[in-house]
């Protein structure tokens, strides 16, 4: 294969992977607005992870041991 | 999927390293092989150029002067032919900078003489009135460091397969051969210069700073 | 694991952080000063010998300020924000602690034998990546302690949830691993010496030319965006929203604007290389990428401009909350500069200039040093358990650094605009019209005029390190930990 279409394919590869990467951005965020609305999961609840971080706080999502990785 | 990721550190790590090492694949490897072909012409540094560019290196004279010629007529007017990446294939590391405190030297060694350069590292100034850049009167006493110059050639030889000792390149040979070249090449710079004490260190087999700053500097074109 | 009211978080690593927070910032900033000056008035440049020259000395500043008092800010603050957010204390792991406390004085040696090393000249030449390759083995092993440290917090969590700012500390840890790793790759001399005797501390870059440059400025863009950004945006995060009390205007925003950055940011390094030798495309990349990245940076100064909606009266009462929410604003302002300065057409005429220096310090004074200063303050009262020695210092301190940061930027404006036209002004014969020299000498009304812009700078951080000493030996003893706004004492 030559310079010429290595560099073809490269341009595709990039083209398509910015493709790729656009969906998953897009995807993401639509998909966390949808289920802040839906009430699947309330996001803006997290800035309290802030505001009330001292160490005898109770936990906002208390961490579940046995299943974590 | 998403909020799975976002409390699991391990994996988290992982899809945040993938994105954050995306760009670095599709823009640095592609081009790597291709941009490194010496053009016509250049031949690796000699040893004494290698310590010049050294002392170049050691006083950050990079911090405020570019050698990156910019294809814009201004520039090719005031510096010379704009830069070709080939020309670059034996300098590691690069030295484009990024400020013009001062003038791009790419060219340097068209337009200025050892004289010159002697006269102005003394004293800018003096030289040119209304320079800013500082004095270098220690390049004058510090001795360069031919063997370092050695070993760095060396390993660009035995490591990078840069062509010294090749038919038409520079020549390097055992360290012996390459201190005895460089005193030679040394002896023919302190020729053109007139501060006595410098004449009387090459003379002794010692190589000022300013003498091998000034090979490497005549040695841009 | 339950909450046990004994337990305490563990401030001693933050303090000794602290510390070289304000050693490194005042050697940094110092050696800054002279440097302005050193322009303005050269002969300031030969006072001491081979060690005092501009050149010698530029590292030195660099190096100080970023990788002194930058880094040792970070480290404070995710020491104190790590903990507090994943709700765990160092004092629960004796093994977290000792890495956490070998992680410091590794680094404090560290930087202590790059200011030696620079002084003495033993560089690399690559900017922000000066230190030998011994220093540079160094700085692996504490990184690496870094992480260690980083991801043994995060494991010991008690929340689920990991808080967006321990998302940016993470990003800076794995990305500078990256980077550093990549641009760092040297070949250290002396084992092809073929019996000569040379020195021990040089190296050469693994990469020569084109390609050295290459992978230096997608290290030095990143280096910035690593340290100089994300690290910072964690600290606004956490401690703006903690000061002022009020929830963050838009979780959901902080984490897209976060997804953003860390895709977009790493593509933008071309822009430092544009008209060089290096392919076209990837110029024309970094230049439409920075301007891209104009979204994501927006995304996280607007999300903290609005976290104060509402309570802007907050503003008026506390120097804390000015500080930072002036350091916001600084981050736009040098977030919508650089994208222009990496337009085509306007960088042909800012490259190489002032104009440079200018935009890095509208960022790293105006929202770097600011917003450090800022998270310092807050975390003052609470690891002395004292209060603030003074509010009237601190006002004073912002608006004299304020006052200098605007002499700073629109001096370094004007000359690098000058300088860049005067480069490429002709004559009506087609000669050029100005020698360089003339497009020298212009500058030194600017230069001088920078040159006090920084010293205004210096003289408010000294101010800052004053109050700092006198909160923690003299300022009132507080009973107990102040929830939200930091006390102070008039």
């Amino acid at each position: 294969m030559d310079q010429e279409t290595l560099m073809t394919i490269a341009g595709y590869g990039k083209f398509f992977l910015l493709l790729f990467i656009f969906i998953m951005f897009y995807g993401y965020a639509f998909s966390i607005y949808r289920r802040q609305r839906s009430g699947e999961r309330d996001y803006e609840k997290y800035s309290e992870l802030v505001l009330n971080d001292s160490l005898d706080a109770v936990p906002l999502e208390k961490r579940d041991n046995s299943k974590e990785k | 999927m998403f909020h799975w990721l976002e409390q699991r550190p391990f994996f988290f790590a992982v899809m945040l390293f993938a994105t954050i090492a995306f760009a670095g694949i599709i823009e640095i490897i592609p081009d790597f092989a291709k941009a490194s072909q010496p053009t016509v012409g250049t031949k690796p540094h000699t040893v004494l150029e290698l310590a010049g560019r050294q002392v170049y290196i050691k006083d950050s004279c990079n911090a405020c002067h570019s050698q990156l010629i910019r294809p814009f007529k201004s520039e090719t007017d005031r510096y010379g032919m704009y830069s070709l990446s080939g020309e670059y294939a034996y300098d590691r590391p690069f030295l484009w900078g990024s400020k013009r405190t001062g003038p791009d030297l790419h060219r340097v060694g068209n337009y200025r003489t050892t004289e010159w350069h002697e006269n102005h590292m003394l004293a800018p100034a003096e030289v040119v009135p209304g320079s800013i850049m500082p004095k270098y009167p220690h390049m004058f006493t510090n001795t360069a460091d031919i063997a370092t110059a050695y070993a760095n050639a060396n390993t660009q030889k035995s490591v990078f397969g840069v062509p010294y000792d090749k038919d038409g390149m520079t020549k390097l040979g055992s360290w012996e051969e390459a201190k005895a070249q460089a005193l030679e090449d040394a002896k023919k710079v302190a020729a053109d210069m007139k501060n006595q004490s410098v004449k009387d260190a090459v003379a002794n087999g010692q190589v000022p700073e300013i003498v091998a700053l000034i090979a490497y500097l005549n040695s841009l074109k | 694991m339950q909450s046990n009211a004994q337990l305490e978080y563990d401030y001693s690593v933050v303090k000794l952080f602290t510390f070289t927070t304000i050693l490194f910032g005042i050697i940094g900033m110092l050696v800054g000063v002279i440097l302005a000056f050193q322009l303005a008035f050269p002969e300031l440049s030969n006072l001491a010998g081979e060690y005092g020259t501009f050149s010698r000395l530029r590292p030195i500043h660099t190096n100080g300020v970023a990788f002194g008092f930058t880094l040792s800010g970070i480290f404070a603050t995710w020491y104190y924000v790590g903990q507090r957010v994943l709700k765990m204390s160092l004092k629960e792991s004796k093994f977290l602690m000792t890495v956490a406390k070998l992680h410091f004085w590794l680094y404090f040696i560290t930087i202590l034998l790059a200011v030696v090393t620079l002084t003495l000249g033993i560089t690399t030449s690559k900017e922000y990546a000066e230190l030998e390759w011994p220093l540079d083995l160094l700085i692996v092993v504490w990184w690496v302690l870094w992480g260690v440290s980083m991801f043994g917090m995060i494991g010991m969590r008690r929340e689920r949830t990991i808080y967006v700012s321990v998302w940016y500390y993470m990003s800076s840890f794995l990305a500078v691993a990256m980077l550093f790793l990549f641009n760092n790759m040297e070949v250290p001399t002396m084992f092809w010496a073929n019996g000569a005797p040379s020195s021990a501390m040089h190296s050469i870059s693994m990469y020569a030319g084109t390609n050295d440059a290459l992978v230096q400025w997608w290290y030095g863009h990143n280096a910035v965006a690593f340290v100089f950004t994300t690290p910072i945006i964690a600290m606004i995060y956490y401690f703006l929203p903690k000061e002022s009390g009020q929830n963050v205007f838009s979780y959901k925003l902080s984490v897209l604007a976060f997804w953003g950055l860390m895709f977009v940011y790493l593509w933008a390094g071309g822009h430092h290389l544009l008209y060089s030798t290096v392919p076209d495309w990837m110029q024309t990349m970094g230049s439409t990428m920075s301007v891209v990245l104009i979204l994501p940076s927006w995304g996280s100064a607007i999300n903290m401009l609005l976290t104060m909606k509402g309570e802007w009266g907050q503003l008026q009462t506390s120097p804390l909350i000015k500080f930072m929410i002036m350091a916001s604003t600084f981050y736009m302002l040098s977030t919508i500069e650089g994208p222009i300065q990496a337009i085509k057409s306007v960088n042909a005429i800012a490259h190489f200039t002032d104009w440079i220096p200018g935009h890095v310090h509208d960022g790293t004074l105006g929202w770097v040093g600011f917003m450090v200063m800022a998270a310092l303050f807050h975390m003052a009262p609470r690891i002395f358990k004292r209060e603030l020695y003074s509010k009237k210092l601190m006002e004073t301190q912002f608006w004299l650094q304020t006052v200098g940061i605007v002499l700073y930027f629109t001096s370094m404006w004007i000359a690098g605009i000058t300088q860049g036209m005067m480069w490429r002004a002709y004559d009506e014969y087609g000669s050029l019209l100005y020698s360089f020299i003339d497009t020298v000498t212009v500058l030194h009304p600017y230069y001088t005029l920078r040159g006090i812009g920084g010293l205004f700078y210096l003289i408010g951080f000294l101010m800052f390190a004053y109050n700092i000493f006198r909160t923690a030996t003299s300022g009132r003893v507080l009973d107990k930990e102040p929830a939200n706004a930091s006390p102070m004492a008039s």
